[in-house]
C-alpha cells in the first residue's frame, strides 16, 4: 500500500524531534543565566519546530509520504509522514507555538520554571515522535516517553491535589503503556512487522478481538475514552494553563492518533483486498464498538461538564466529550469499511479543531484565573468589560466547540453526523440511528455548557468586587490566543484547505474515495440541513440552561456508586489488601516454619536430654548395680561425702606433717617437699582403701533397701568418722618416714587401711543407722571387696525361690557377668579416677567436677568399647564371608 | 579441542588476574589505603581489558578453548568461551569494577578492608571461572568455590542479623551446592568426560535417569537464581550485605544460578532433548510464579535493600522464564536480560547504599524528600526504576521486548500476562519511592544522624562515579543494540547457536 507511494527519504521528521528534544538541554543553562534568554530560546525554538513541520508540508504533497530513520532502540527509530501524521504534526507544533508563547508571562507566578520548559519541550518532541513514527516500537517509545514527561505538567504546581491527580494520572498511563506493550506484542504474533500497515487476515479471533482492545485501551486511556478517562478531569484541571491547553488540546490527541491508526491501518484489509467479501469484517465491528464507546463517551462527558462550577474541570469533561465525537468518527470510518471517508475526514477534522478551540478555551479560562484567582463560574461574571480581547476569543473558541456555523467545530460535527448517519443507513441498525439522536442531544449539551460558561464569567454583572488587578491578559497572551482564534475562523470559513489539502491525498493514498468529501463540500456545507440541526441543538441547549439555572440542577451530586472512578478506587484498594494479604500469609508461613524448625531443634534436644539420662542410667546400673533412682542418688551423695572425707583424711595427713616438720625445725626445702610428698602417697593410699570399704558397706546397704535411710544419715555417719583421721595421718607419716627410707610399704600400708577399717566398722555403724540386720547381709558386709560372687549366688538363690531351675541358671549366669563388668569397669575407672585427679583439695564443687569428668572418660570408654566391639563383629563378619 | 577452537593464553588471564588480586588485598592488611586501592583498581581494570577483548574475540563467532590442570587421563581443569559465557563474564567484570570502585568509598571506615577485598576479588575470579568454564567439572570446582567463598562478604559487618543471615545463605547454597554436585556427577555417568558445546546427554540413556538430572540441576540452580520457593536467603542476605557486595550478589551472582539453568538446558541437555523431555511447563510456571509472587512480597517490604532483593528474585524469574519458554527469541531475552539487570539491579543498589549511608534511612517510608538531599542519587534512582519497569529506551526495556516476542514465538500467551504484570508490579514497588524522593517533602534533620554529621548530604564523587557509570551503561544498552559486541547482538547470536 505504501510501497507505490514511494519512500521518499527526509532528514525533517528526525528533526522535528530531535530539535526540541536537543534545545531541552540547553534550557536550564540558559535560565541560570537569564530567564528572559531563555524564554526567547523556548518560544524560538518551537518555532523553528514548527518551521520544520510545515516545511514537511510541500515535500509529502509531493511525494505523499517521507520516511526518516535513525539506528537505535531494537531494530532503530523509524519516522515515515503521510498526510495524516502532517495533519497532527502541525496542529501539534501550531497550539504548542501558542502555548509556548502564553506560557512566558502566565508562569510568572508559578516556580519551576526550568522544569516546566524542559517538559515542554521534551513533550514537543515526543509528541511529534508519536505522530510521525513508521512503525509502533517507535511510536510505542514516543508515546510512553509523552506520558511519563506530561506527568510534570500535571503536579507542576506540587499542591496535594496536584499530586493526587498525578498520581493517578501515572498510574493510569503506566497501566495504559502496558496494555499498549501487550497489544503491539500480540500485532507481531498476528503476523504484523511491527509497521503500521493491515495486518495479515487470519489468525485466531479471539487473539485479533485481544489485539484490538489492548491497543484501544492503551491507545484510549491517554485519549480519555470512557471508562479509563478517570485521570482526565483530575490532572488536565490543575496543570498550569498552558499546559492544560496542551494536555487537552494536543496530548490527548496522541490517544486519538493510536485508536485512529488501530482501527483505520492495523485491522483494515489490504488495499487490494478491499473488494473482497468479508474482508471488512473485523473492522466492521471494530468500528462498531468504538463507535459506540465514542457516543457513550460523548454523551457521559457532556453530562458530567454540566455538573461542574470549576471552569478547567468543565472543560476538561468537554475534552472527553469532544474525544467521544472522535472515537464516534473513527468507528463509523471503521464500520464504514471502503466507505469509511466521511467518518476519517471528520475525526481528524474534529481532532485539529478541537485542538485549536479547546486550547483556544484553556488558554482564556487560564486569563481569567491569573487576574481573578478564582476559577468557579459561579462567582465570577461581568468579565467582557474588563477583559473584552479575552472575552472577544473565548466567544469565538465556544462558537467553534458548539458548532457554530461559519466556526471550523461546524463543519468537523456536521462530517461526523453524516458519518453516523450513513453508517446507521448502512445496514440499518435501529441502534445506530439512537446514537444519531444521542449525538444531537450531546451537542445541545455542549451548546448549553458553552452558553454557561460565556455567560457566567463573561456577562451579567460582576458577583465579587474586585479590584484594578482584573484588567485585560497581557500582549503575548493575547497573541496566543489570537492565533487560535483566527485559526478558528479560518477553517470555519474555508474547510477546504484541510479537506482538499490532507484528506482527499491521504484517502487516496488507501485507496478510499474521496469523492464523498467533495459531495459534502458542495451539497451540504453551509446547507440549511445542517445549520438547522444547530439550531436544534442550540435550543436543547438554551432549554436545559434555564432549567438548569432555575432548578438548581446544576448543583447536583450524583451518587459515589456512579462513579467509574469510585468502583476503580474501590479495585485498586482490594487489589493492595490482596497483596497485603498474600504479604502476610506469607510472612505467617515463614514465621510458622521458623516456629516447626524451633519446635524440631526442642524436640530434638529434649530427645537428646533423655536419650542421654537413660544412657547414664544404664552406665550407672552397669556400674553400681543399682536401677532405682532413689537408690541411685542415695549412692551419688554418699560416694560424693565419702569422697570429701576422704580428700580431708589426707590433708589432715599431710597438715599434721607440715606442724611436725615445723616443730622439728627442718629447713632444706627439698626435705619438706618428699616428706610431705611421701606422706601424701601413703595417706592417699590409705584413705582410697578406707573410702572403698565405706563405699561398699553403703552400697550394700542401698541394694538392701535401705537407700532412704542412707540417705538421711551418711552425713552424719561421715561426720562420725572424723576420729579415722588421726589414726590414718598416724600411719601414713610412720609409712612415710619408712617409704623415703627405701622400703616397701604396701604391705604396711594395706595392714594399717586394714586396722582403720576394722577399727571403724563403718559397716556395723551403717547397718545400725539403717536398723535392719540380716544375717546374710551381714555376713556379706565384711568382706565387702570380695564380695561379687557370694553375692550373685545369693541372689541367684532368691531368684531359685521364685522361679524355674533354668530360668534360675540363666539369671544367675547374666546377672554374675554384669556384676563382673560392674566390678571391673568399677575398680579400673576408680582407681584411675583417684590416680589422676588427686589433689588436697576437699571442695564438694571441685569433687563434683572430678566426678563430671570421670564420667566422661567412662562414657568415652564405653563407646570406644562399642565401637571396638561393632569393628570385630564387621571384621569377624568379613572373614566369615 | 574440537575444530574451530583456538588456545589463547588471555582467557586464563581474566581468571587469573582477579585470583591474583584476591590474594595480594589478603596480605594487604598493613598497606597504605591508596597502595591497596590502586593495586586493586590494576587489577579489576585489567580484568575488564581480558575479558573485553575474549569478548570481542568470541563476539566474531571464535570460540577460545585452554586445558589448564589434568585431574584424571580424561578430566581436565579446561576453560573454554562461548558467546554466552564471554557475555556473562564481562559483564561481571565490569560490574566488579564499578562495585570495587564504590567500595573505596562505600567502605573506608569499615572493618577487616583486607578481608573484604580479598574474597571481593576473589569472587570475581570464581565468577569468570564459572563463566569461562569448558566442561562440567570445571564449572562444578569455581561454581562451588564462589558459593562459599562469598560467606564472608555475606556476613562482613558481623551483626546479629549479618550473622543469622549468613547462615541461612550457607545453608541454602551446600543445600542447592550438593544437588549441582550430584547432578553433575550423575552427568558425568551418563555422558562420560565432555566439553561444554553441543549438548551431552540424549534420550538413549534413559528417560528417568535424564529426568533425576535434570530435575537436580534445576532445584540446585534454582537456589542459587532464587526460584521461589528456593529463594529464602535473598531477602536476607541482601540487606545485612554491605552495599557494594549487595550489587555484586543481586546484579551477578543470583544470576549465576540462572546461567547454570542456561547452561544445563542449552549445553548439557540441549534443546532438542529438553522439548522430547516436556519438562519445561513445569519450570514456565515456577518462573512465573516466582516473577508475580515475588513482586508482590516485593511491594510490602519496608527495607528498601529488602525490597531490592525481591526485586530481584522477581527478576530472576523473567531470566528463567524466558529459558523455560525453549525459543530462541525468550532466550535472548533471557541471556540479555542477566546482563541488563546486572547493571540495573547495581546501580540501584549503589543507590540504596548511598541513602542508607549517607542519610541513615532504609525504611521506604523515610524516603521522603531525599532527591532536595541528594538530587545525583535521586536522579539516577529514578532513570533506573523506569529501566526496570522496561520504558523504553532503557536497557530493561529491550530484554523485556526480546521476552514478549519470544512468549508469542513460543505460542504461550498467556506469558505475557505476567511479563506485562510483573512490570506494572515492578512499578509500583519502585515508582513510590522515586515519588517520595522527589515529591513530599524531606523530614528535618535528627541530631546526631549521619546526616547532622556529614553535613552536606550528596555523596563524594568516588561513589557517584561508580553509580553513574552504571545508569550510563543502563542507557548506553537500550539504546546501541546493533554493534555485534553489543550484550543484544552476542545473545541474539548465542541463542541462534543453541536452537540451530
Amino acid at each position: 500500500m505504501h510501497g507505490e507511494a514511494g519512500t521518499f527519504v527526509s532528514l525533517l521528521p528526525a528533526a522535528a524531534v530531535a530539535l526540541p528534544l536537543a534545545s531541552a538541554t540547553a534550557v536550564p543553562l540558559l535560565g541560570r543565566i537569564r530567564p528572559t534568554v531563555r524564554d526567547a530560546f523556548v518560544v524560538a525554538v518551537v518555532a523553528a519546530d514548527l518551521a520544520v513541520v510545515a516545511a514537511m508540508v510541500p515535500q509529502v504533497a509531493e511525494h505523499h509520504r517521507i520516511v526518516a530513520s535513525v539506528p537505535a532502540v531494537v531494530g532503530g527509530l523509524a519516522f515515515a509522514v503521510d498526510p495524516f501524521s502532517l495533519l497532527f504534526a502541525l496542529f501539534a507544533a501550531f497550539v504548542w507555538f501558542a502555548s509556548t508563547l502564553y506560557a512566558l508571562d502566565y508562569l510568572a507566578h508559578e516556580r519551576h520554571h526550568d522544569r516546566y520548559h524542559v517538559t515542554n519541550l521534551v513533550a514537543l518532541a515526543s509528541m511529534l515522535g508519536v505522530v510521525t513514527a513508521a512503525d509502533l516500537v517507535t511510536l510505542y517509545l514516543f508515546f510512553e516517553a509523552l506520558g511519563l514527561v506530561a506527568f510534570l505538567f500535571v503536579v507542576h504546581a506540587q499542591t496535594d491535589e496536584a499530586k493526587k491527580a498525578g498520581i493517578k494520572y501515572f498510574w493510569m498511563t503506566v497501566i495504559g503503556g502496558f496494555a499498549l506493550f501487550a497489544g503491539i506484542m500480540l500485532t507481531f504474533y498476528l503476523g504484523g512487522h511491527g509497521e503500521l500497515a493491515p495486518l495479515p487476515a487470519g489468525g485466531p479471533a479471539a487473539l485479533r478481538w485481544t489485539a484490538a482492545a489492548l491497543l484501544v485501551l492503551g491507545f484510549g486511556v491517554k485519549a480519555g475514552m470512557q471508562p479509563v478517562h478517570v485521570w482526565l478531569p483530575d490532572a488536565h484541571p490543575v496543570a498550569p494553563s498552558p499546559a492544560s491547553a496542551l494536555l487537552s488540546g494536543v496530548m490527548i490527541k496522541a490517544g486519538a492518533y493510536g485508536i485512529f491508526r488501530t482501527v483505520t491501518a492495523l485491522f483494515r484489509p489490504e488495499v487490494a483486498e478491499h473488494l473482497e467479501e468479508r474482508a471488512w469484517a473485523f473492522s466492521e465491528h471494530l468500528g462498531l464498538a468504538v463507535l459506540w464507546i465514542g457516543v457513550f463517551t460523548m454523551f457521559t462527558g457532556v453530562c458530567m461538564a454540566l455538573l461542574q462550577s470549576n471552569a478547567k474541570r468543565m472543560l476538561a469533561y468537554h475534552s472527553v466529550s469532544q474525544m467521544g465525537f472522535i472515537l464516534a468518527g473513527i468507528g463509523a470510518a471503521g464500520y464504514l469499511g471502503a466507505h469509511g471517508a466521511m467518518g476519517i475526514a471528520g475525526s481528524l477534522f474534529h481532532v485539529l479543531n478541537h485542538a485549536l478551540f479547546k486550547a483556544c478555551l484553556f488558554l482564556g479560562v487560564g486569563a481569567v484565573y491569573l487576574r481573578t484567582r478564582s476559577l468557579d463560574m459561579y462567582h465570577l461574571g461581568g468579565l467582557w468589560k474588563r477583559m473584552p480581547m479575552t472575552f472577544a476569543f473565548m466567544v469565538v473558541a465556544a462558537a467553534g466547540i458548539t458548532g457554530v456555523p461559519l466556526f471550523n467545530g461546524f463543519v468537523s460535527k456536521c462530517i461526523i453526523h453524516h458519518a453516523i448517519v450513513e453508517a446507521a443507513d448502512l445496514h440499518h441498525i435501529a441502534s445506530l440511528g439512537l446514537a444519531e439522536k444521542v449525538y444531537v442531544v450531546t451537542c445541545g449539551g455542549t451548546a448549553c455548557s458553552f452558553i454557561k460558561l460565556i455567560g457566567l464569567v463573561f456577562l451579567g454583572r460582576e458577583k465579587v468586587e474586585t479590584g484594578p488587578e482584573v484588567r485585560e491578559a497581557s500582549p503575548r497572551m493575547l497573541a496566543a490566543m489570537g492565533l487560535l482564534a483566527a485559526a478558528i475562523v479560518v477553517l470555519g470559513v474555508r474547510p477546504q484547505m484541510v479537506i482538499r489539502g490532507i484528506f482527499e491525498p491521504g484517502l487516496h493514498l488507501w485507496g478510499l474515495h474521496p469523492d464523498i468529501l467533495e459531495e459534502y463540500l458542495s451539497e451540504y456545507f453551509l446547507s440549511w440541513g445542517d445549520i438547522s440541526s444547530v439550531l436544534v441543538a442550540f435550543a436543547i441547549g438554551a432549554t436545559v440552561f434555564v432549567i438548569g439555572m432555575r432548578t438548581g440542577l446544576f448543583h447536583a451530586h450524583l451518587p459515589h456508586w456512579l462513579s467509574i472512578d469510585w468502583w476503580y478506587q474501590r479495585a485498586v484498594r482490594g487489589l493492595w489488601c490482596a497483596s497485603g494479604w498474600v504479604a502476610d500469609g506469607y510472612a505467617a508461613y515463614l514465621r510458622s516454619i521458623s516456629e516447626a524448625l524451633h519446635d524440631l531443634q526442642n524436640w530434638y534436644e529434649r530427645a537428646r536430654v533423655r536419650i542421654e539420662r537413660a544412657y547414664r542410667r544404664a552406665i550407672a546400673l552397669v556400674t553400681t548395680g543399682v536401677a532405682d533412682s532413689e537408690a541411685r542418688r542415695a549412692l551419688a551423695r554418699a560416694e560424693l561425702v565419702l569422697e570429701v572425707e576422704r580428700q580431708d583424711e589426707v590433708r589432715t595427713a599431710v597438715d599434721r606433717t607440715i606442724r611436725l616438720l615445723a616443730s622439728a625445725g627442718v629447713t632444706d626445702e627439698a626435705e619438706w617437699r618428699d616428706a610431705i610428698e611421701a606422706v601424701r602417697d601413703s595417706a592417699s593410699y590409705i584413705a582410697h582403701r578406707l573410702f572403698a570399704v565405706r563405699l561398699a558397706a553403703v552400697q550394700d546397704a542401698v541394694r538392701q533397701g535401705h537407700a532412704e535411710a542412707v540417705l538421711e544419715r551418711i552425713d552424719g555417719l561421715v561426720a562420725d568418722a572424723v576420729s579415722t583421721r588421726e589414726r590414718i595421718a598416724a600411719a601414713a607419716f610412720a609409712a612415710a618416714s619408712d617409704r623415703r627410707a627405701g622400703r616397701d610399704v604396701v604391705r604396711q600400708l594395706a595392714a594399717a587401711a586394714n586396722a582403720a577399717a576394722s577399727e571403724e566398722r563403718f559397716d556395723l555403724k551403717v547397718r545400725a543407722a539403717t536398723r535392719r540386720r540380716p544375717v546374710v547381709a551381714d555376713r556379706l558386709a565384711s568382706q565387702a571387696e570380695t564380695a561379687p560372687s557370694h553375692l550373685a549366688g545369693r541372689l541367684g538363690w532368691a531368684s531359685r525361690a521364685r522361679g524355674g531351675p533354668a530360668a534360675a541358671t540363666s539369671w544367675r549366669c547374666s546377672r554374675w557377668m554384669l556384676d563382673m563388668l560392674r566390678l571391673a569397669a568399677d575398680a579400673l575407672t576408680r582407681e584411675r579416677a583417684g590416680r589422676v585427679f588427686d589433689t588436697s583439695s576437699s571442695e564438694e564443687s571441685i569433687v563434683l567436677t572430678r566426678q563430671a569428668i570421670t564420667r566422661y572418660a567412662r562414657d568415652m570408654s564405653f563407646n570406644v568399647a562399642v565401637i571396638a566391639v561393632v569393628l570385630l563383629v564387621f571384621v569377624w563378619s568379613v572373614v566369615r564371608w | 579441542m574440537e575444530a574451530g577452537a583456538q588456545a589463547s593464553w588471555i582467557v586464563p588471564a581474566a581468571v587469573f588476574t582477579p585470583l591474583l588480586g584476591g590474594v595480594v588485598a589478603g596480605l594487604s592488611g598493613a598497606w597504605p589505603e591508596t597502595r591497596r586501592r590502586l593495586v586493586l583498581a590494576a587489577a579489576s581494570i585489567l580484568t575488564v581489558v581480558l575479558a573485553g577483548s575474549v569478548l570481542v574475540r568470541a563476539s566474531s563467532g571464535a570460540t577460545q578453548s585452554v586445558r589448564l590442570v589434568k585431574m584424571t587421563p580424561q578430566v581436565w581443569i579446561h576453560l573454554r568461551v562461548d558467546r554466552l559465557g564471554a557475555l556473562y563474564g564481562m559483564a561481571a567484570a565490569v560490574l566488579w569494577l564499578l562495585a570495587l570502585v564504590y567500595s573505596f568509598g562505600y567502605m573506608a571506615d569499615e572493618h577487616r578492608l583486607g578481608r573484604y577485598y580479598a574474597f571481593f576479588m576473589l569472587s570475581l575470579a570464581w565468577t569468570v571461572g564459572v563463566a569461562y568454564s569448558g566442561n562440567l567439572l570445571t564449572f562444578l570446582v569455581f561454581y562451588e568455590l564462589f558459593s562459599i567463598l562469598t560467606y564472608p562478604l555475606v556476613v562482613h559487618e558481623q551483626t546479629p542479623e549479618a550473622l543469622a543471615a549468613g547462615t541461612k545463605y550457607i545453608v541454602y547454597i551446600l543445600i542447592g551446592g550438593s544437588l549441582v554436585l550430584l547432578a553433575i556427577v550423575y552427568a558425568y555417568f551418563l555422558a562420560g568426560a565432555q566439553d561444554i558445546g553441543s549438548p551431552l546427554l540424549d534420550l538413549g540413556m534413559g528417560r528417568g535417569q535424564l529426568l533425576v538430572v535434570f530435575w537436580c540441576f534445576i532445584a540446585g540452580f534454582g537456589v542459587k537464581a532464587a526460584l521461589v520457593p528456593l529463594h529464602g536467603w535473598v531477602p536476607d542476605a541482601h540487606p545485612a550485605a554491605p552495599a557494594p557486595f549487595s550489587a555484586v550478589l543481586s546484579g551477578m551472582m543470583v544470576a549465576t544460578g540462572s546461567f547454570g539453568i542456561m547452561r544445563v538446558v542449552y549445553n548439557v541437555f540441549g534443546v532438542g532433548l529438553v522439548r522430547e523431555l516436556a519438562v519445561m511447563k513445569q519450570v514456565a510456571a515456577l518462573a512465573a510464579f516466582t516473577v508475580v509472587f515475588a513482586a508482590v512480597l516485593a511491594m510490602h517490604q519496608d527495607d528498601i535493600k529488602r525490597r531490592l532483593a525481591y526485586s530481584t528474585i522477581s527478576q530472576m524469574g523473567y531470566v528463567a522464564l524466558g529459558v523455560a519458554l525453549v525459543d530462541a527469541q525468550a532466550a535472548t531475552g533471557a541471556i540479555v536480560h542477566v546482563a541488563n539487570h546486572a547493571f540495573m539491579k547495581g546501580a540501584l543498589f549503589f543507590c540504596a547504599g548511598l541513602i542508607i549511608k549517607r542519610l541513615g534511612v532504609r525504611s521506604v517510608r523515610e524516603m521522603d524528600g531525599v532527591a532536595k538531599r541528594m538530587p545525583v542519587t535521586a536522579a539516577a534512582f529514578a532513570a533506573t526504576s523506569l529501566a526496570m519497569i522496561g520504558t523504553p529506551p532503557l536497557a530493561g526495556f529491550v530484554s523485556k521486548w526480546y521476552l514478549g516476542l519470544g512468549i508469542l514465538d513460543s505460542g504461550q500467551v498467556a506469558y505475557l500476562g505476567v511479563l506485562v504484570g510483573g512490570a506494572l508490579l515492578a512499578g509500583v514497588y519502585l515508582l513510590p519511592i522515586v515519588y517520595r524522593m522527589y515529591f513530599n517533602e524531606p523530614a528535618p534533620v535528627v541530631e546526631g544522624s549521619p546526616l547532622a554529621q556529614a553535613g552536606a548530604p550528596e555523596a563524594p564523587a568516588t561513589m557517584l562515579a561508580p553509580l553513574a557509570a552504571a545508569v550510563l551503561l543502563v542507557v548506553v544498552l537500550g539504546l546501541c543494540t546493533t554493534p555485534a559486541w553489543s550484550p543484544l547482538q552476542l545473545a541474539k547470536a548465542a541463542a541462534e547457536g543453541f536452537f540451530r
